[in-house]
């Protein structure tokens, strides 16, 4: 009995040491000015949550985002590696726990991180339009004032604009199909050498697919659609299943991660891999990583093209500094960086008509794209992010009408 | 009434705290959360959750296949480990073997499931070396020793890094219980060889490292980076099965992964119960 209310008073020790007593909430910046939120900004420390998965960006974020920081407003700012789904699960975490005060200040995140996060009130915001460099976004453009059929409304800010590309090796697959129309035929005559990934870029090929088969992109626009979903997904597993024996591994298998599909692209393996980033295919080719005969393209009649954002946590401790860092990303300078081929490829979010004539001169000098096809080549190919609901249920029914149909 | 020493108290109460406490509090949590009494979505008692996993029906494919890796890659490993600690127990000594035994033991589960992933795979270092010898003329002609239905990859990589700890433990146990001395003794009474294994050897070291070749196995089937590398889709091992459900896109799947949790902890706790009951 004594050891029990020994270990019971040992507890409540414990739990009153805790940070509860002292976790305040931090305060809400929207009320101040600019110069009050820099002001507010310096010298403070900010984390950043982000998918640490390509070399090329961990680079630009440490070598030139970091000391830029440092150098303008004195910022530390700390990247922990982690992609939406730990962004979520931590703050899903925090919010059961009550925690006003949060481990991270900002998420790289994207449509889907974005839907799940507004189902748990997880963001901060809207704040975008605080942001003094917002003014240079295009925010007339729906691939990026929307996000998976969700007005974005200032509670995340553009970060970068991609689109889902098709990654071949032209010595291994000289004619690879031009169209979703083409590719039962091209998977039948070369077997063992197409998959996809059972994960998000998969979804997005799915999607993508789904929506060719329908011709008609206009019925994936507004809320989810049960008969739209019923009648063209039912044709989607039918096509995928007709040809599913020619897939890699006879179609019993699918890569669980891209790397991985992206390693067997490398090894020789598949003849095909994707990116969610039309431009990545420089970046992989220059780090020796693929081949220099791998190149990327947009199958007719077009793949989904989407924005990333930087979303501000709803508990972060640092809502001023978070703000200030989101603000420098979005400036033409970093935007700029970013938009090289050599440095990280990914498409910007800034409106070319708003810039400067200066930055918009630096823009256009910048060297172009060697392995991937040119922006403006494959816009007329860009389909909008249907809503969050395809997604789920695309997921269950690839498990259920593919992975595990006989 | 007996006195209890307040050191002792003090330690007996952190361990509860370090080690019963938490689990207690995640079995409590793991079963609110799914019955909708806890978490951020809940919306109020309700058994949804459990009757769609339970129209999923995939629980009991994926803990059948789990225990079946567990059991296949650990039965392997301990009939290689035992081995070779009662056939090359002397050459176990050397300084290469030891380095041999102990470096596989420095290999986290990813770095091994990686390793195994460009060893196996169909355009891997034995398909290439296959290629060169002309076995092949693809790399898709290689068998699917990874991403298998069989496990045969899972199983494998788990077998490469039980088999070292199992010898390592094999060893000790033989040299501790003095089981060599045993088998002299035996011997002198007129035990054959075979006899000296079967009826002194084989009983002692099992009898001694029951508890842990059981809890390893426990480790194995809820292993999550080899498989998730290795694996395929279905059959999953249950704790893919379960961070899938957790990760999913759609949040309300998260309920179902705290109910594997709950089934595979009651489950595997009620068989390592009663394994380790049967030996006593």
């Amino acid at each position: 009995m004594r050891i029990i209310v020994i270990a019971v008073v040992f507890l409540s020790v414990i739990a009153g040491c805790g940070p509860g007593g002292q976790d305040a909430a931090a305060e809400d910046p929207r009320g101040l000015s600019w110069d009050e939120i820099e002001e507010r900004a310096r010298g403070t420390e900010v984390n950043l949550m982000m998918w640490q998965g390509d070399p090329f960006i961990n680079k630009y974020m440490t070598e030139f985002v970091r000391p830029a920081l440092e150098q303008q407003y004195g910022i530390t700012l700390n990247i922990s590696g982690g992609q939406g789904t730990q962004i979520v699960s931590l703050l899903l975490a925090e919010k059961e726990a009550g925690k006003k005060t949060g481990a991270i200040d900002l998420g790289w995140i994207n449509g889907e991180t974005f839907y799940q996060l507004r189902q748990i009130d997880g963001l901060f915001g809207p704040y975008a339009d605080k942001l003094p460099n917002a003014a240079y976004i295009d925010w007339d453009n729906p691939f990026i004032n929307t996000d998976f059929q969700q007005p974005v409304n200032g509670m995340e800010c553009p970060w970068g604009n991609v689109q889902l590309a098709f990654i071949y090796d032209t010595l291994r697959a000289p004619q690879p199909p031009a169209s979703f129309d083409d590719i039962p035929a091209y998977v039948a005559a070369h077997p063992g050498v197409f998959t996809i990934p059972n994960e998000f870029t998969g979804m997005t090929i799915l999607k993508s697919w789904m929506m060719a088969l329908a011709g008609d992109n206009s019925l994936f626009e507004g809320a989810f659609s049960e008969e739209v979903y019923k009648r063209y997904s039912t044709r989607l597993w039918q096509t995928i299943n007709e040809i599913k024996p020619a897939f890699w591994k006879e179609g019993k298998t699918f890569p669980e991660t891209l790397s991985a599909l992206h390693q067997m692209f490398a090894n020789g393996e598949v003849n095909f891999t994707f990116s969610n980033n039309d431009g990545e295919v420089d970046n992989k080719v220059n780090l020796g990583f693929f081949p220099a005969t791998a190149r990327s393209y947009v199958p007719y009649p077009g793949t989904i093209q989407n924005s990333h954002y930087m979303g501000i946590t709803f508990n972060a401790p640092n809502k001023p500094g978070a703000m200030a860092v989101v603000n420098f990303l979005i400036s033409a300078n970093a935007q700029l960086q970013k938009f090289n081929p050599d440095v990280w490829g990914d498409g910007t979010v800034l409106d070319m008509e708003k810039l400067p004539e200066e930055w918009r001169e630096k823009f256009k000098s910048l060297p172009s794209r060697r392995y991937a096809p040119r922006r403006e080549a494959i816009q007329d190919r860009a389909l909008m992010e249907p809503a969050p609901e395809y997604m789920i249920r695309l997921y269950e029914d690839f498990r259920k009408y593919v992975i595990e149909a006989d | 009434m007996k006195r209890i020493n307040p050191a002792s108290a003090g330690i007996w109460a952190l361990f509860l705290l370090l080690t019963a406490v938490p689990l207690v509090f995640s079995l409590v949590y793991a079963l609110l959360y799914s019955f909708g009494l806890t978490g951020v979505l809940a919306e109020g008692f309700t058994l949804r959750h459990w009757q769609l996993f339970f129209s999923e029906g995939r629980f009991f494919s994926s803990f059948l296949f789990s225990v079946g890796v567990a059991l296949v890659s650990m039965g392997l490993a301990a009939a290689t480990a035992l081995w070779w600690v009662l056939r090359y127990r002397r050459a176990l000594n050397s300084r290469v073997m030891s380095l041999a035994l102990y470096l596989p033991l420095a290999f986290p589960a990813m770095v091994a499931a990686f390793l195994a992933f460009h060893w196996l795979g169909n355009a891997g270092l034995l398909s290439r070396i296959a290629w060169q010898l002309g076995w092949i003329s693809e790399p898709r002609q290689f068998p699917d020793l990874i991403n298998d239905p069989w496990g045969i990859g899972i199983i494998l990589t788990h077998y490469a890094m039980a088999t070292p700890f199992f010898t390592l433990m094999f060893k000790a146990i033989y040299a501790d219980n003095r089981v060599g001395e045993l088998c002299l003794a035996g011997a002198s009474m007129g035990a054959t060889r075979s006899e000296q294994v079967r009826r002194i050897a084989l009983p002692l070291l099992w009898q001694k490292a029951r508890p842990t070749l059981l809890l390893y196995g426990v480790f194995v089937a809820g292993s999550y980076e080899i498989p998730l590398i290795l694996g395929v889709q279905s059959p999953q091992m249950i704790s893919v099965y379960a961070v899938t459900k957790m990760n999913r896109f759609d949040l309300n799947t998260r309920p179902q992964a705290y109910i594997i949790a709950l089934l595979f902890t009651v489950i595997v706790g009620g068989l390592l119960r009663w394994g380790m009951g049967r030996g006593r």
